[in-house]
């Protein structure tokens, strides 16, 4: 069983969700970035997601593209990801890491070598937003060769049959998109939200899945697992957390902490 | 799940989970009206009764002497309505959206050519319109801005990364996402996911069909080589993609080489690039050693794009058309031929494949024939070129 299906089954005899935070690697350097980190699993985070930047990211709003801009133009690239997991699981943090990224950043450094480095580090699955299952071969080959899993994404506009051929291939979970559209925080759950949840719920499949777009207060977490959701993904409500002021950096961090510690009270129903 | 759209190895269909759906219906819709005649019936009426098709193919003989090779002949894309072969596609797309009851439109624009084009069809259809536009080509492209506001299109600027035409794509995708129920994309080249680079590739093969056509009612026979500019690519293999078949023909890409390959501000792709994903498809990038995007130069803004159509990239592999960069400088210089030698102002992108067209002219001699896609008119650069050239 791999960390992340460990995670979910332990938080399940517990019934509790997973808090999943997003955080955009590089984004005001990466000593910021492993601050960061450390502050979200103190929070309680139970899986992280650390996005790789591309410099396209069409599938996001402008606060993940502002990061990404941001971490980019610092001159962060894919070798500073993988001695940013290094860094991290160095100073001991063992929940598991997902890197989010868009293809063409694995594809130029090589599906198979960007998977075997990534298990070297310490990383335990990776998502290509823009990958469908059409094109996800290669990828899911890979990874499956060095022990990752696979994330596959769910949207509003993926009908029950596709859900189905999604989920019965997914590893670890599958992220539901709660809404058609970008990356972006929003202060309530579209309705999209609950009917893909409620769709989902009834699909054939054995993988937990975890909503995410939109999501930036206790409130949506709690309607999102009591619709079904097994976990909830955070991204551009912690960086307006932390971008948004000119305060100093533990001020900063601990406004993160402060946030996220009442995202994961959330996900204790 | 088999993949989709393929080129040999480049295409494809490398897009967000929640873009499937509706390309899967724009697939569907595409391969159902593509094969009804009434649909053809229609589109054929339009592009003759509103586009001016077919466009003239013209014997260039004062430009031929000067250079002194083959003979040129010029496709005289720059004659159909709105002043370049955009309206081909822009027409397609727009009634197949009309057809699948999409009531809203939206479409990038680099040089503005497009945006212009899917206005225009979008008035005529009564179709809601809005262009994406990166804020420096509305800097130099003022006037197209201004054309699209006249045709009753929304012009929204985009000031995202390099503000350019790769930046305009992404906004319209995102746009995309949330509004594909009533909102077709209408992207104005053969780059993107699957259906699109087959989508407008069919489009624009009238261009390669007329010319096939015309050649051997005004010569006889067809010709020895094809020679087109590349940016994304679509007027290219709208001339190309009708003579596949014939291996007589060679053809030949004019890519932007901006202000020099060597020194990087360039966007020429298939020269220059590196196999990667983008926009949809798996083609030839301008990217750096990690997989981030390039920022590229031309002075022609509708060739700078750091991709290529996947088809471009195929072709190129399997050798049966060869793509050359040519610079700023060289294309300029070809803007002034043949505004001199002929009477005829061509669009700067179109004045790329003007000086690769001479080069190839000289090569093949007296006795050949070539024919160039004159892509577009030159009006919408006047004014940058007299800048450039302290004139103003």
């Amino acid at each position: 069983m791999s960390r992340i299906a460990q995670a979910f089954e332990d938080l399940g005899g517990s019934k509790e969700g997973a808090y999943i935070p997003y955080v955009c690697c590089g984004d005001l350097g990466t000593e910021f970035t492993v601050k960061l980190v450390r502050t979200l699993t103190d929070s309680g985070a139970d899986i992280l997601e650390l996005g790789l930047p591309f410099s396209d990211p069409l599938a996001d709003g402008p606060t993940i593209q502002s990061a990404m801009v941001r971490a980019l133009s610092s001159g962060f690239r894919t070798r500073r990801l993988f001695d940013t997991i290094t860094k991290i699981r160095n100073e001991g943090v063992t929940t598991p890491i997902v890197v989010m990224t868009y293809y063409n950043p694995i594809v130029r450094t090589g599906v198979s070598e960007f998977c075997s480095t990534l298990s070297t580090v310490g990383a335990d699955a990776v998502l290509a937003v823009d990958l469908p299952i059409e094109e996800s071969r290669e990828l899911d080959e890979a990874a499956a060769d060095n022990g990752l899993d696979v994330i596959r994404l769910v949207a509003p506009t993926t009908d029950n049959a596709r859900a189905e051929e999604i989920m019965s291939t997914a590893t670890g979970f599958v992220y539901a998109v709660s809404v058609s559209g970008v990356t972006g925080a929003k202060d309530r759950l579209p309705p999209t939200a609950i009917s893909l949840l409620n769709r989902l719920v009834g699909v054939d499949g054995s993988v937990p899945i975890a909503l995410g777009f939109g999501i930036s207060n206790p409130e949506q977490v709690v309607e999102a697992i009591a619709a079904g959701a097994s976990g909830v993904v955070e991204g551009s409500a912690l960086i307006n957390i932390y971008s948004e002021s000119s305060r100093d950096e533990q001020t900063l961090l601990d406004r993160v902490r402060e946030h996220s510690s009442r995202i994961k009270s959330a996900t204790k129903q | 799940m088999t993949s989709m759209g393929y080129f040999g190895r480049f295409g494809g269909f490398y897009v967000p989970e929640v873009l499937v759906s509706s390309l899967k219906n724009l697939q569907a819709g595409y391969a159902e009206l593509s094969q009804d005649p009434t649909f053809k019936e229609e589109l054929n009426s339009l592009l003759s009764t509103y586009a001016g098709r077919p466009t003239p193919l013209y014997h260039a003989k004062r430009l031929s002497e000067r250079i002194g090779g083959a003979a040129i002949y010029l496709k005289r894309e720059d004659l159909a309505h709105t002043g370049s072969h955009k309206i081909n596609n822009a027409l397609g797309q727009a009634l197949l959206a009309k057809k699948m009851g999409k009531s809203r439109v939206i479409a990038e624009t680099g040089a503005g050519q497009h945006g212009v084009a899917t206005a225009t069809v979008c008035a005529l259809l009564g179709l809601e319109c809005e262009v994406y536009m990166g804020e420096t080509d509305v800097e130099r492209q003022r006037l197209n801005c201004y054309r699209m506001e006249l045709l009753g299109a929304k012009v929204n600027v985009v000031r995202s990364g390099s503000r350019t035409l790769k930046d305009s794509i992404n906004e319209a995708m995102r746009d995309y996402a949330s509004t594909s129920g009533h909102t077709h994309y209408l992207i104005g080249s053969v780059v993107g996911p699957h259906p699109y680079p087959t989508m407008v590739r069919d489009f624009q093969s009238v261009i390669g069909n007329e010319v096939k056509e015309q050649m051997m009612s005004i010569v006889g026979r067809l010709p020895e080589a094809l020679v087109a500019c590349v940016g994304g690519g679509c007027n290219s293999i709208g001339l190309f993609h009708p003579f596949a078949d014939d291996p007589g023909v060679e053809m030949f890409g004019a890519e932007a080489a901006g202000e020099g390959i060597a020194c990087g501000k360039h966007s020429a792709s298939v020269v220059a690039g590196t196999e990667g994903v983008l926009h949809g498809a798996r083609t030839l990038i301008l990217q750096d050693g990690d997989g981030q995007v390039s920022e590229t130069a031309s002075v022609a803004a509708g060739l700078d794009y750091p991709a290529v159509g996947p088809e471009h990239a195929y072709l190129s592999g399997i050798g049966r058309a060869r793509y050359t960069a040519v610079t700023d400088r060289e294309a300029i210089a070809a803007f002034h031929m043949l505004s001199e030698t002929e009477g005829i102002i061509p669009a700067l992108e179109s004045a790329h494949a003007i000086h690769l067209a001479a080069e190839v002219a000289g090569e093949l001699g007296p006795r050949g024939n070539l024919v160039v896609c004159l892509s577009g008119r030159g009006d919408k650069d006047v004014d940058q070129v007299a800048k450039l050239e302290g004139i103003q």
